[in-house]
C-alpha cells in the first residue's frame, strides 16, 4: 500500500533490492540508476518497433518504471491502449496510480491517467453488458458511489502528503463534478468528512479552497432546485393535465429532499470552524481569506435573503455553472442579512483579536479584514 | 488537462508573434479562460479550480493578446495579486499562504504591468506614472540578496538548487522590478549599482521589446498561409 526508496547508495550484500515489509514496497536506491534506464530503453525500443513486448511484459515493464517515475507519460498511454484493447484492468491502474502517489503525491501524469480510468469506468457503466473485468459487479449506483468514496481517500492521502496540494484538490473536485454529479448529499457528506482534515491543515490554502468549492455548490444547487420547483409550480398551473402530474410529484419531491438543505446554518457553521481555528492558531492568511468569502457567501446566498432571490439567480447563473465568481457590483445590491450572524458578529471577533493577539502578521491580517468589511459591505 | 490558461497563452502568444491570429482560431477562448477566475480574483486552472500564480499570468497574457482583458474583474485580480507579494521576503508566493519562490517574481510581479495597461486604457485617473503597483525595490532585494547561487544562476529560495527555469524567471521579474512603462514613461529604479540593471522585457512575451517588434514585422511581411493542405 506505499512505496519508497531506500538510501542505499551500495549493493553490500548479494541479495535483491527489492524489499517488502508490512506490505510496503522498497527499493534499494544503488539500483535504481541500473533498472530505470534499462526498463526505459526497452519500453522506448518497443514504441519504436524494434523490439516486441508482449501484453505481461508491458504491465511488468510499463509498472515499474511508472512506479520509478510516474511522471513518464509514455508508459500510462500503452496501458491505456492495453485497457482499450481489454487486456488490461482499468481498476489495476486505479490501484498502480494510488502507489504511486505515495512516493509522488502531486505526480500530474498520475492524476491525469487516473482521470481518463475513471472516464472509462463510468462510460462502462452505461453499457449494458459490463461486470466483466472482475470489479465489483455491484449495481451501478452503487459501484459509482464506492469509486468516489475511493477517490476521495486517494486525495486526502496525497493532500497530506504535500502541503496545498494544488493536483490532489483538483482532481477531487473533478470527481465531485464528474462522478459525484455534485448531488447536495455528496456535497454535505464532503463538507463534514473535511472538516477535520482542514482543522489540522490550517495553512492549507486548497484544503480551503475545496470547502468554498463544496459551499458555492451548495449555494448553486439550492437556487437551481429553488428554480425547478418554481417552474413546475408555473407549469403546473397552465397545465393541469394528468401527464405532467406524476413527473414534477417526483421532481418536487427530490427538490424537497434537497430543499431541506440549511444553507444558513451550514454557512453559519463554517464562521465558526475559521473563528475557532483563527483564535487558536494566529496568523494563518488561509484561514482569514477563507473567512472572508464565507461572509459573503453568506452575505447573498439566496436562502439568506429570500427577496433577493430571483437577483440572486441571474447571477448565478450568468457566471454559469456553482464555482462562477460574483461581481462586486451585484454584492452592493443585495439584501441585508440576518441578525444571527454577521458584521457585528464579526467586528467584535475582530476587535478581540486585535487587543489580544500578540501576533504580527495575525494583526495585519485582522485590520486587513475589517477594511474589507467596511468597505464592501458598506457598514 | 488542467492546465488550459498555460496552453492558450502559448497558443496566442504563437500566434500574435508569427500573424496568423485569427478570431477563429480562439473563438470561445477568452470567455472560458474568464471562467477560469474565482472568488479569490486570481485564475485557475479550470473553472472552479483555486487561483494560481502560473494559470494567472498565463490567462492574463492570453487574454491581453485576444484584447479581451475587460471580461475580467481587474480590481480583485489586482487584489489578488498585490496580496501575494510577501511582506517579510519581498518576492512572491504562487498562492495564498504558501511559500515565496523567486520564479513568482515574473508570473506574480508580471501581471502589475498587464493590469497597469488595461486599467490604464479603461481610463483610470489614479494610476501612477512612475511605478507598477507592487514594491519594486522588496523585489529586486529578494532576487539579488536571496536568489542568487554563488557559483551563478538563480533559484527559488534560499537552500534549493539552481536550474535553468529559475534562472529565467527571476531575471525576468528583475527585469520587470526595474522598468516601469516604455518611451516617454519609461521610469527606471534599480537597486544597488548601474551593473545590477537589466535590458526591459516585454510584459506579454517576456523577451526584450526590440525583439517583439522585430518578429512581428518579419511575420507581417510573409504571406499568411492559407487554410488549405499543401499540394
Amino acid at each position: 500500500d506505499e512505496i519508497g526508496l531506500i538510501p542505499c547508495p551500495e549493493a553490500r550484500y548479494n541479495r535483491s533490492p527489492i524489499v517488502l515489509v508490512e506490505n510496503k514496497l522498497g527499493v534499494e536506491s544503488w539500483c535504481v540508476k541500473f533498472l530505470l534506464p534499462y526498463v526505459h530503453n526497452k519500453l522506448v525500443l518497443y514504441r519504436q518497433r524494434k523490439q516486441w513486448l508482449n501484453k505481461d511484459e508491458l504491465i511488468d515493464i510499463t509498472c515499474t518504471l511508472l512506479l520509478l517515475n510516474p511522471d513518464f507519460t509514455t508508459a500510462w498511454n500503452v496501458r491505456k491502449e492495453l485497457i482499450l484493447s481489454g487486456t488490461l484492468n482499468p481498476l489495476k491502474d486505479l490501484h498502480l496510480g494510488k502507489l504511486a502517489l505515495t512516493k509522488f503525491p502531486k505526480s500530474p501524469e498520475t492524476w491525469i491517467h487516473r482521470r481518463w480510468v475513471l472516464q472509462q469506468l463510468i462510460q462502462e457503466n452505461s453499457l449494458p453488458s459490463l461486470v466483466t473485468k472482475g470489479n465489483l459487479g455491484a449495481a451501478p449506483v452503487e459501484r459509482i458511489h464506492r469509486l468516489v468514496q475511493e477517490e476521495m481517500n486517494v486525495c486526502s492521502e496525497a493532500a497530506g502528503r504535500y502541503p496545498s496540494n494544488y493536483n490532489a484538490w483538483s482532481h477531487r473536485i473533478w470527481v465531485l463534478q464528474h462522478l459525484g454529479k455534485l448531488t447536495v448529499k455528496v456535497l454535505l457528506d464532503e463538507l463534514s468528512s473535511t472538516k477535520y482534515w482542514v482543522s489540522m491543515h490550517v495553512s492549507d490554502h486548497s484544503g480551503f479552497h475545496y470547502r468554498q468549492f463544496l459551499l458555492k455548490s451548495l449555494i448553486g444547487r439550492t437556487v437551481t432546485d429553488n428554480n425547478v420547483l418554481v417552474q413546475n409550480q408555473i407549469i403546473n398551473e397552465q397545465n393541469p393535465s394528468l401527464q405532467k402530474e406524476e413527473e414534477s410529484a417526483g421532481a418536487e419531491a427530490a427538490c424537497a429532499e434537497e430543499q431541506s438543505v440549511d444553507l444558513p446554518r451550514h454557512l453559519e457553521e463554517e464562521l465558526e470552524l475559521c473563528t475557532e481555528l483563527i483564535d487558536s492558531y494566529p496568523g494563518h492568511e488561509t484561514l482569514w481569506c477563507h473567512s472572508d468569502e464565507t461572509l459573503n457567501n453568506s452575505h447573498h446566498s439566496p436562502a439568506t435573503s429570500p427577496m433577493a432571490q430571483a437577483m440572486d439567480v441571474d447571477g448565478l447563473n450568468e457566471s454559469s455553472s456553482k464555482q462562477g465568481y460574483t461581481q462586486e457590483t451585484k454584492r452592493l445590491k443585495r439584501a441585508p442579512m440576518q441578525d444571527s450572524f454577521g458584521p457585528e458578529v464579526e467586528y467584535r471577533f475582530i476587535d478581540k483579536v486585535l487587543s489580544t493577539c500578540r501576533d504580527v502578521d495575525q494583526a495585519r491580517f485582522a485590520t486587513a479584514y475589517r477594511k474589507w468589511l467596511v468597505t464592501f459591505l458598506g457598514q | 488537462a488542467p492546465v488550459f490558461p498555460r496552453s492558450a497563452y502559448c497558443a496566442a502568444s504563437v500566434a500574435s508573434l508569427t500573424n496568423i491570429l485569427t478570431p477563429a482560431l480562439f473563438a470561445g477562448t477568452a470567455e472560458w479562460i474568464a471562467r477560469c477566475q474565482n472568488w479569490e480574483g486570481g485564475i485557475g486552472g479550470v473553472p472552479g479550480m483555486e487561483a494560481h500564480g502560473g494559470y494567472t499570468f498565463c490567462g492574463m497574457a492570453a487574454l491581453v493578446i485576444l484584447k479581451k482583458e475587460h471580461l475580467l474583474n481587474l480590481r480583485s485580480l489586482l487584489r489578488w495579486v498585490t496580496s501575494r507579494q510577501m511582506c517579510f521576503e519581498g518576492g512572491f508566493q504562487g498562492r495564498c499562504n504558501k511559500l515565496v519562490d523567486g520564479c513568482y517574481s515574473f508570473w506574480q510581479a508580471g501581471l502589475l504591468p498587464l493590469l497597469h495597461r488595461a486599467l490604464h486604457a479603461r481610463g483610470d485617473t489614479a494610476l501612477s506614472m512612475e511605478r507598477w503597483m507592487f514594491h519594486q525595490l522588496a523585489l529586486q532585494e529578494y532576487i539579488l540578496l536571496c536568489c542568487q547561487c554563488p557559483a551563478g544562476g538563480l533559484l527559488d529560495k534560499p537552500g534549493k538548487s539552481r536550474d535553468f527555469y529559475h534562472t529565467c524567471y527571476c531575471l525576468s521579474g528583475l527585469a520587470i522590478a526595474q522598468h516601469f512603462g516604455s518611451g516617454d514613461l519609461h521610469h527606471e529604479v534599480v537597486l544597488g549599482g548601474p551593473e545590477n540593471r537589466l535590458q526591459a522585457t516585454h510584459p506579454v512575451y517576456n523577451i526584450t521589446p526590440e525583439k517583439v517588434a522585430r518578429a512581428v514585422m518579419h511575420f507581417l511581411q510573409q504571406p499568411v498561409p492559407s487554410l488549405e493542405p499543401a499540394a
